[in-house]
């Protein structure tokens, strides 16, 4: 059960959603970009959200293995 | 053994007139001369490296430091913390059942602090190290080897892939080898600890900040420290043996900017040498280890 709980908070998955997310969403706002109608956070989880699932089924955050 | 001056001015020795084992003993004697400094420098690098490195947070949520200036000294922090720990993993500072003890393992758990990294674990991996220099089984640092410096990068870059492990499995293998694999619990507890402030800070509105004064500031460190501690100084790391398994080099970043690694190879000779006298005792050693066959690289 522990294991599975810290496997889950060092998964990609979950790494891209709880950082890489409001990363990219903080980083569009404080460089001033912003799309109507699309929230910041919505565009961090989307491509966070990628390349997590990337990360998690390839084993690579940069495809190359 | 032969005999050798107790003084130890060595400017008007013939060292080609020496045996075998009077340069050993005189290797030795000036090692020791060396070893007897009290690391003053590095106590007081590993503790203020953290104390900055803890201050920048403050200083940037309250908008007092900028977070553009705040990023490079967390960079240097991070990149700076080991080193007062791997003195003290070496117990420089004081040996066990010293009265500054207390200070030798307090030094170690708190420069550690900004690389995340817990004091016990590294040091029993790193004595590990020590014990076995360049052996492919056995050293928990052979990961890193590499035959130049391009495929280094491409191996620390690819190693941090999620479905690599080699490397963790090496510093497992060497705890379990050695019957200290209760520090585990202690390196999970930090990176869960780690990961789940980032988390936080994140969600928080910090995402900014947890990033650059911690997040990649740790990826830089986690190749920083592996080039000029391990790699460099143990490559090509094909041979083993006390004066063999480390090399001396010129780095281009000088001795400063490689961490101090250019003589590496007397920490590996004598690993109670503090950090900050390793050049010293490298040049008053130079003459023996060139005749003990050392590779110095003109250095």
């Amino acid at each position: 059960m522990i294991g599975k709980v810290i496997g889950l908070v060092f998964s990609p998955i979950i790494f891209s959603i709880a950082f890489i997310a409001p990363l990219i969403a903080q980083s569009l706002t404080a460089l001033n970009i912003s799309f109507t109608d699309v929230p910041n956070i919505l565009i961090g989880l989307v491509i966070g959200g990628c390349l997590g699932l990337m990360a998690h089924f390839r084993g690579s955050w940069i495809w190359v293995k | 053994m032969g005999e050798v001056r107790k003084d130890i001015n060595t400017s008007d020795i013939n060292w080609d007139e020496m045996s075998d084992d009077q340069l050993e003993v005189m290797e030795r004697k000036i090692a020791s001369k060396y070893m007897k400094i009290f690391p003053l420098g590095i106590i007081i690098w590993g503790f203020a490296n953290t104390f900055i490195w803890l201050s920048l947070w403050p200083l940037v949520l309250m908008n007092i430091l900028p977070l553009w200036i705040a990023f490079p000294i967390a960079v240097l922090n991070v990149c700076l913390a080991y080193l007062p720990s791997h003195d003290a993993q070496h117990s420089i500072i004081a040996r066990k059942g010293h009265k500054l003890r207390w200070l030798n393992e307090l030094l170690g758990h708190v420069s550690l602090i900004p690389f995340v990294a817990p004091f016990r674990y590294l040091r029993y991996t790193h004595f590990e190290h020590h014990n076995n220099a360049n052996d492919p089984e056995l050293d928990p640092d052979f990961d890193v080897h590499a035959k130049n410096r391009a495929e280094f990068f491409k191996k620390i870059i690819l190693r941090k892939q999620p479905g690599q492990g080699a490397q963790k499995d090496r510093y497992i293998d060497a705890l379990i080898r050695t019957n200290k694999t209760h520090v585990m619990k202690e390196a999970i507890i930090m990176r869960v600890a780690y990961m789940l402030i980032l988390y936080v800070l994140a969600w928080s509105g910090y995402a900014l900040e947890a990033a650059l004064l911690w997040w990649v500031p740790m990826q830089v460190a986690n190749i920083y420290i592996p080039y000029y501690l391990s790699w460099k100084p143990h490559h090509p790391g094909s041979e083993m043996g006390r004066y063999k398994d480390t090399n001396a080099f010129k780095s281009l970043l000088g001795n400063i900017g490689s961490s101090g690694m250019q003589y590496h190879v007397i920490h590996h000779l004598y690993p109670r040498i503090p950090l900050m006298h390793t050049p010293a005792a490298f040049r008053e050693l130079r003459p023996i280890l060139i005749r003990k066959g050392c590779d110095l690289r003109g250095l």
